[in-house]
């Protein structure tokens, strides 16, 4: 097997019974009828309680023990470490090395799909996080007191983790733009960047200490930690317990750029989705057009792939303060800093959606080639075969083309809905009226509408 | 007459912007009407 699959490539022509245009249609009416139902039925804030439940106190005490925990962080740090030095040392063939899929696929997806659904899970097997809570631990030993850290300037928030998401994906899909396969970046290019992550990391974390930084700052941690809010699962001073699903998302939001970190998502999953398809062409305009002015080949379609990121971002950016600014305009309002800042959760299953809906085929394949063949030839020399499984392949059949995309229609239609819902649950906490709520909510039902519409369009061409 | 078909591919975008029309069109039409209907009733309640 030397081809992966693109994103959204699939290995057949979709059969639909209706054109695809016309599902924008149907999940359009879906959410106005939900708009319409809630406005209706929901009359009082239902997420603003987390309705947070001990799962006991002995299962705490298995799934939170020291050693558990200890382990948990060695694998993290074990898995890194076979990444960084499969990468290193293993074949310059993208789709033969362990380290592009289990850095891109495996973790990258992963995390946020199994996040979502069971809550933060990252968080025990985070590699960085072990380094340095371990380092701590020694230095506690040593100097017989805790570390002292610098005070995290607040301002800046989630920021960092939100420019740093930015930066991986670019790292993917700009820098690593290359043609045929599922992430095109050398090897080498990702491990020396998973090092230079890794450095970066651990200085913040001695800076500002580690649980701070893994809030605020630590991409991975914030960026699957953001998923892991609509989960099931969470540990409360020292419990595990279980919780009203999407609730917590409800209070996750309120750092400064917050907002910034989901945007940076649905932009980032826009942008590649769109750059083989709808913004195909224009790239290729503004690539020519750099082309004519003497800039390089490989400089051009960075340069350009880089605007059509930024551009994606402040897209989706301006697309949700619109829909924020509409609601400043219905009587009672909060301030607009409170709105953008109160409604940026509610974005938060957009952006799952949009990585179901985008990578679903992907991760799926994919993993069929992470637990065979990339799993036991790690380093893609063809001089392996870990666990016998090094001859193994991807069946491609076990995804119809048309079942990719009902997928993807309900994906993005269960994550607006979702998104409608918990707008509507918050503008009942601005304007106890439910009457006024729902009106504040004309304009997120666009917006909702708009982010639907946008992202069938775009997975529509990427299919065709 | 042939209608000229070959590139309506290209404008395939249009269907999925007309959703998104449809709604803000209702949108801006309700609350234009709501707010004629605030203006009416505050100009009632004065003129009581």
């Amino acid at each position: 097997m030397s081809w992966l699959p693109f994103a959204h490539a699939l290995v057949a022509r979709q059969d639909l019974p209706i054109p695809a245009w016309l599902f924008a249609w149907g999940a359009s009416i879906v959410l106005i009828a939900s708009f319409f139902a809630l406005s209706a039925a929901w009359r009082q804030p239902r997420f603003e309680e987390v309705h947070w439940r001990s799962l006991g106190a002995g299962l705490s005490r298995l799934l939170l023990s020291r050693p558990l925990q200890v382990f948990c962080g060695l694998l993290g740090v074990f898995l890194l470490g076979v990444a960084i030095y499969t990468g290193l040392h293993g074949t310059e063939a993208p789709d033969r090395n362990f380290a592009l899929t289990f850095l891109f696929v495996t973790t990258w997806l992963g995390f946020p799909f199994f996040s979502a659904l069971l809550g933060n899970i990252f968080r025990p097997l985070n590699p960085w996080r072990a380094v340095g809570r371990a380092s701590g631990a020694g230095f506690r030993a040593i100097a017989g007191q805790r570390p002292t850290h610098l005070a995290y300037p607040e301002q800046l928030g989630r920021w960092p983790a939100a420019i740093g998401l930015l930066a991986v994906v670019w790292l993917e899909v700009v820098y690593g733009s290359s043609g045929g396969v599922a992430v095109g970046l050398a090897p080498a290019t990702a491990a020396t960047a998973a090092l230079f992550y890794s450095v970066y990391t651990l200085a913040m974390m001695g800076l500002f200490g580690v649980e701070k930084w893994c809030e605020r700052g630590e991409v991975f941690s914030v960026y699957f930690g953001m998923f892991s809010q609509l989960g099931l699962f969470a540990v409360r001073g020292g419990v595990l317990g279980r919780r009203r699903p999407l609730a917590a998302a409800t209070h996750c939001a309120t750092l400064p750029g917050s907002a910034a970190v989901v945007i940076a998502s649905i932009a980032s999953t826009s942008f590649d989705g769109g750059q083989e398809g709808a913004f195909k062409s224009a790239i290729e305009s503004v690539f020519n057009w750099f082309v004519d002015r003497g800039v390089g080949l490989t400089a051009s379609l960075r340069l350009t792939d880089t605007i059509f990121m930024l551009a994606c971002f402040a897209g989706v950016g301006l697309v949700y303060l619109l829909g924020v600014r509409g609601m400043r305009t219905v009587r009672g309002a909060p301030s607009l800093s409170q709105l953008r800042i109160g409604f940026a959760h509610t974005l938060i299953p957009i952006a799952l959606a949009y990585l179901v809906a985008h990578y679903f085929s992907l991760f799926v394949f994919q993993e069929q080639a992470q637990f065979t063949y990339l799993l036991s030839d790690p380093l893609g020399t063809a001089t392996t075969d870990l666990f016998g499984t090094a001859s193994g392949g991807v069946d491609f059949t076990i995804l119809s083309a048309n079942a990719i995309w009902y997928v993807q229609v309900g994906a993005l239609v269960v994550g607006h809905v979702l998104g409608l819902t918990l707008a509507h649950d918050r503008a009942l906490v601005y304007w106890p009226d439910y009457r006024q709520a729902a009106r504040s909510q004309y304009w997120m039902l666009a917006v909702m509408v708009a982010f639907t519409c946008f992202g069938l369009y775009l997975l529509s061409v990427s299919n065709a | 007459m042939t209608l000229p078909l070959a590139h309506i591919g290209h404008y395939l975008w249009v269907l999925y912007i007309l959703p998104v029309g449809f709604v803000v069109i209702g949108i801006v039409k309700t609350t234009l009407s709501e707010k004629r209907r605030g203006r009416e009733e505050d100009s009632d309640e004065d003129s009581d």
